[in-house]
């Protein structure tokens, strides 16, 4: 697929918070809301010139709340959009869908969402038991929660490949540093040592506490439109280079090892021949960490290092603060919070506007400004995948 | 805990009947393509390789290796709490599919990708779950 008539075409200019960690008293849809108007804000556009409005998946509503629907979202912010969306089940659809409805010229500005109240609500991480008794293939077999199909896939890349604890440590812990230079974050006050990351308990072997991401309460949202139009706008230009895509779709436990490798794969090959760029170009990643397996695979499968060699590339490479290949600078979902891909890509939008207080690369020691920043964003277990390469304008 | 009021219980929807019926006699049968021989797995209403309807049920012996597995260290539902630690896995069929199961009958700490295993069967009320075994080398 030949995408180079897109690169540097379309531009990210406004990224939105809300309080975050744990807020209580709030409806999850209060947080779309909030993200969405502070989004707008920091943009400096007009809300009636939104004509897209994207939402990530809404989880089932938790007790006394009400689903966080695309018509709340858009009926709160006061807008009448020319096209609403929500994302079914766990794809990875907005990114697409955003640059698609522009190039047709359908829309102008583009909203995309996320947001929960997760940690206040009470959220289980086992998404199966949130409402009645779980019925299911599944269940039958007491296989509960993501943690167990993303472990699987885990445990068979330690046979595979020989990774394991002492890599996903490594991630654990260097995400930690970034968070606690980065005020919102969760853990910000937090320290993790190897040995903290190591003495924490098994939940489901081979993932430890400190493998998984919390759930939060909180939204964040980004505004997508022409690169011409980002020009009249007062934030600094950050341009989408690349983007790719490819969903493998299989039940998590059909997923073979060389299935997960594959999603990843095509998608990065897509967003980089588009970009017209090579890995030695990304000045820092921004890679979805719903687990800490899930960063080593994802950059072994963007091809930073080969299948089988990613404990000699983390002795190599250092991904904290400092380090020569920074990833996950504002401690990423384990660290900082759970915005789904927004999380990621809403950090490499600030980092490339230089926004980023102690973080921001360039400014903490020993770091470059950078220019191009790689993102991913997975959906479902492996099953969809989104690549975006972000540039300085 | 009596096995039988385990509350979770497979969800036998239309197109996996055939599957679970063969549980209920302690057989593992899969839906085979007449057209190009693929077995269908998760079962379904058109061969996903060439998209023939026509299938045959094939039985599988019970016998395969373990793809990947994790250790529920965690009780995620009170039920679950007299069964942690438990060991979820993959198993591949002899015969090419791979089921999720539960290994039993083994030391948790010795299990192992590509272990060779054999099915029992767990029986419920209504259902019989396929879970596997290590097969003890004589």
């Amino acid at each position: 697929m030949d995408l180079k008539h897109l690169k540097d075409k379309y531009a990210i200019v406004g990224v939105g918070y809300t309080p975050q960690g744990k807020v209580p008293g709030r409806s999850a849809l209060s947080f779309h809301v909030e993200a969405c108007a502070n989004a707008i804000k920091d943009a400096g556009v007009n809300k009636n010139d939104i004509d897209g409005l994207i939402l990530y998946r809404d989880f089932k509503p938790l007790k006394g709340d009400i689903s966080a629907s695309v018509f709340k979202v858009a009926e709160q912010l006061g807008i009448r959009p020319f096209t609403l969306s929500q994302e079914a089940d766990c794809t990875r659809t907005w990114l697409t869908h955003a640059i698609g409805l522009l190039e047709a010229k359908f829309c102008k500005y583009i909203l995309v969402s996320y947001g929960d109240n997760g940690r206040s609500g009470g959220r289980k991480s086992v998404n199966e038991l949130e409402g009645d008794t779980p019925t299911g293939e599944e269940a039958a077999f007491g296989d509960l929660s993501t943690l167990s199909k993303f472990g699987m896939l885990a445990r068979r890349a330690m046979y595979e490949e020989g990774t394991g604890p002492e890599i996903w440590k490594k991630i654990a812990v260097a995400q930690r540093k970034w968070a606690n230079l980065n005020p919102r974050a969760s853990f910000y006050e937090k320290i993790m040592t190897y040995d903290d990351y190591l003495n924490s308990d098994y939940i489901v072997e081979p993932f430890r506490l400190f493998d998984a991401t919390p759930v939060t309460d909180g939204g964040r949202a980004i505004i997508i439109t022409s690169s011409e139009r980002a020009k009249e706008l007062a934030n600094p230009l950050v341009f989408i280079k690349g983007i790719g895509s490819s969903n493998t779709s299989l039940t998590p436990n059909q997923l073979l090892h060389d299935d997960v490798i594959s999603g990843a794969k095509i998608a990065s090959e897509m967003a980089f021949k588009m970009a017209g760029i090579d890995r030695k170009d990304v000045d820092a990643c921004q890679i979805y960490d719903c687990f800490t397996y899930t960063v080593e695979a994802t950059l072994r499968d963007y091809g930073f290092f080969k299948p089988g060699e990613s404990k000699a590339w983390f002795e190599q490479n250092d991904i904290g603060p400092g380090g020569n290949f920074p990833v996950n600078t504002s401690g990423g979902l384990l660290s900082e919070a759970y915005f789904m891909g927004l999380t990621q890509v809403s950090e490499a939008v600030m980092q490339l506007m230089g926004r980023c207080g102690d973080r921001q690369l360039g400014v903490h020691p020993k770091t470059k400004a950078p220019e191009i920043i790689l993102c991913s964003d997975n959906g479902g277990v492996f099953q969809s995948h989104n690549t975006l390469i972000l540039g300085r304008g | 805990m009596n096995s039988n009021i385990y509350p979770f219980s497979p969800l036998i929807y239309e197109d996996v009947k055939s599957f679970w019926n063969g549980c209920g006699q302690h057989l593992l049968k899969y839906e085979k393509c007449s057209s190009c021989g693929h077995i269908r797995w998760p079962a379904s209403l058109i061969c996903p390789k060439c998209h023939s309807r026509a299938y045959t049920l094939v039985e599988s012996k019970g016998k395969g290796v373990i793809y990947s597995y994790v250790v529920f260290r965690k009780v995620f539902h009170p039920f679950l709490e007299e069964k942690v630690p438990y060991v979820v896995a993959t198993v591949t069929l002899n015969e090419g599919p791979i089921i999720l199961t539960n290994i039993v009958n083994c030391d948790i700490d010795k299990v192992y990708c590509g272990q060779d295993v054999e099915v029992k069967w767990h029986d419920l009320d209504d259902v019989s779950l396929p879970i596997f075994q290590p097969i003890i080398a004589e």
